[in-house]
């Protein structure tokens, strides 16, 4: 899996002992918001240096899941499962679970990963962020 | 900050409709002058009698109002377009009564009209992490399971939502889907995502609908029924706030339907009738919640005795609601006014709801944006 780019790199980073870190922010109020951006803060409007990148830890537990059966959209093959996860770190975030089928439920902590797959490019293989259940 | 009950009272006087439907090559004009012309008729007034016409639309793209009303004579009244997402035709009507009550305007319509046009939306800049998993459905989906886990409720209860919604559209001409269902055909037909079968979905197809406001002078002047005209006595608007995480839909409309009934001065176990976003079917439940009609985790119980019913404690959704009767999303909003008012008039025919005063129609937009307006029969 080493050396088999980010899809994303600019969300996302792989940490020591293989945790996932995710690219947040925090400003001066004390707001934590992901993703990284500098446009302003949602509570307090302060923008610009006001606001510091914030790695946040990849734990959190599950808010909501679902399996798509059908999914309205390019790009994306249906089945697949998507959660809702509030992170340990303060913000809700919602993405994609490792796993098809039987997603973890509400209350069930998880925890960011790297899995490979298919990349924008014919052939070519990535690493995404998806969450899992917590050993 | 005003209300609209600070303002002189404004009427709701006539209400039209072009029958939503999936989509045609029907040009959307057609569409909009049939919903104008009914309501015209309804109102019994001329259209050189509208001073002001606000157009709600979502989809149609730039200018699209005065090539569709000059068919009614251009008489130079002022023309709008609005943009809010599902909550466009919502924008529209409050925009036409804010107009009537702060005596800018006469008389004004609201227009609420789509066609089946994809546009995708203008990204921030902001990356997301897989953005695109989450259409409508799926977000949806996830509430319902969000719902499910914390109240103990069953995939099947919350298709029963689909099984009353489908009966009231069966008696509504201008619905898209206007067939009774089982639960297990609801529960039989096509998985979308999570719970939702397809028959909890709303259909996305076109139509138009319209509502005529009017003054108390204007009224008189034109000879308008009075017996027939019904007063909207609450406008409350709002958009999502910090924090609101997955439930920002239910948060939001709670606070702003908290809003309008206080404008009103009601509450909401008092309201006859209720028009809500049910696009899917877990969003009734959290909506009736939200409006007041019973605690957190109750509605289900309440669905499941009737309560919601033509002719039980607040008829939900009679038009059929999103579910049934459709989501052209233009004209969703307008519609919802539309059909409180024929309720309120009690010319609801085969799904009236008996003595009926009082209803409540609510919208929410994705943003989120929500509405709640409050009409109530003198
Ligand atoms: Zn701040």
């Amino acid at each position: 899996m080493v050396g088999v780019p980010r899809l994303k790199p600019e969300l996302y980073e792989e940490g020591e002992e293989g945790a996932i870190w995710l690219s947040g922010g925090a400003c001066e109020c004390g707001h934590v918001f992901f993703p990284w951006q500098t446009f302003g803060c949602e509570v307090c409007g302060r923008h610009g240096a006001d606001l510091h990148p914030r790695r946040l830890s990849g734990s959190g537990s599950i808010v909501a899941s679902a399996t798509v059966h059908l999914h309205a959209g390019k790009g994306r093959q249906a089945p697949f499962d998507v959660c809702v996860v509030k992170l340990d770190d303060g913000p809700v975030i919602r993405t994609l679970l490792a796993s098809v089928g039987d997603p973890p439920q509400p209350g069930r902590a998880v925890r960011a990963v790297l899995v490979e797959v298919d990349g924008r490019e014919p052939g070519e293989r990535v690493r995404d962020m998806r969450f899992e259940v917590a050993a | 900050m005003r209300a609209l009950g600070d303002l002189r009272p404004v009427y709701a006087i006539g209400v039209g409709w072009h029958p939503y439907r999936y989509a045609t090559e029907e040009p959307y004009v057609t569409l909009g002058l049939t919903a104008v012309r009914q309501a015209l008729a309804d109102a019994g007034v001329e259209w050189p009698a509208v001073d002001a016409a606000f157009i709600g639309t979502a989809l149609l793209g730039m200018a699209s109002g005065r090539p569709m009303l000059r068919h009614l004579g251009a008489t130079g009244l002022q023309l709008v377009h609005i943009e809010n997402a599902s909550a466009s035709g919502s924008a529209a009507f409050r925009a036409a009564c804010l107009e009537v009550a702060s005596g800018m305007a006469e008389t004004a319509v609201a227009l609420g009209i789509d066609k089946v046009i994809p546009r995708p939306r203008t990204g921030s800049g902001l990356g997301g992490l897989a953005e695109d998993a989450f259409v409508a459905f799926t977000h949806f989906a996830l509430l319902t399971n969000q719902y499910a886990a914390r109240n103990g409720v069953s995939p099947e209860d919350v298709a029963l939502v689909a099984v009353k919604n489908h009966g009231n559209g069966a008696k509504n001409p201008n619905a898209q889907r206007q067939k009774a269902r089982t639960l297990d055909e609801v529960l039989g037909g096509k998985r979308i995502s999570g719970t939702l079968t397809s028959l909890q979905c709303c259909p996305v197809g076109e139509g138009a609908s319209a509502v005529i406001l009017a003054s108390e002078d204007a009224i008189r002047r034109l000879g308008v029924d009075t017996g027939r005209a019904i007063r909207v006595t609450a406008s409350a608007v709002g958009s999502e706030t910090v924090g609101a995480g997955n439930d920002a839909d239910a948060s939001l409309t709670r606070d702003v339907i908290a809003r309008a009934l206080a404008q009103a001065q009601i509450k909401g176990a008092d309201l006859d009738v209720l028009e809500v976003h049910d696009a899917f079917t877990i969003e009734e439940l959290l909506y009736a919640e939200a409006a007041g009609l019973c605690g957190e985790g109750q509605a289900i119980h309440l669905l499941k005795d009737g309560a919601f019913d033509i002719g039980g404690q607040c008829a939900v959704s009679p038009s059929g609601g999103l579910i049934a009767m459709g989501h052209p999303i233009g004209p969703t909003g307008v519609g919802q006014v539309a059909e409180v008012v024929t309720q309120l008039r009690g010319e609801a025919g085969a799904r009236q709801h008996k003595g009926a005063k009082v209803g409540l129609a609510h919208m929410v937009g994705l943003g989120s944006v929500c509405y709640a307006h409050v009409l109530k029969r003198d």
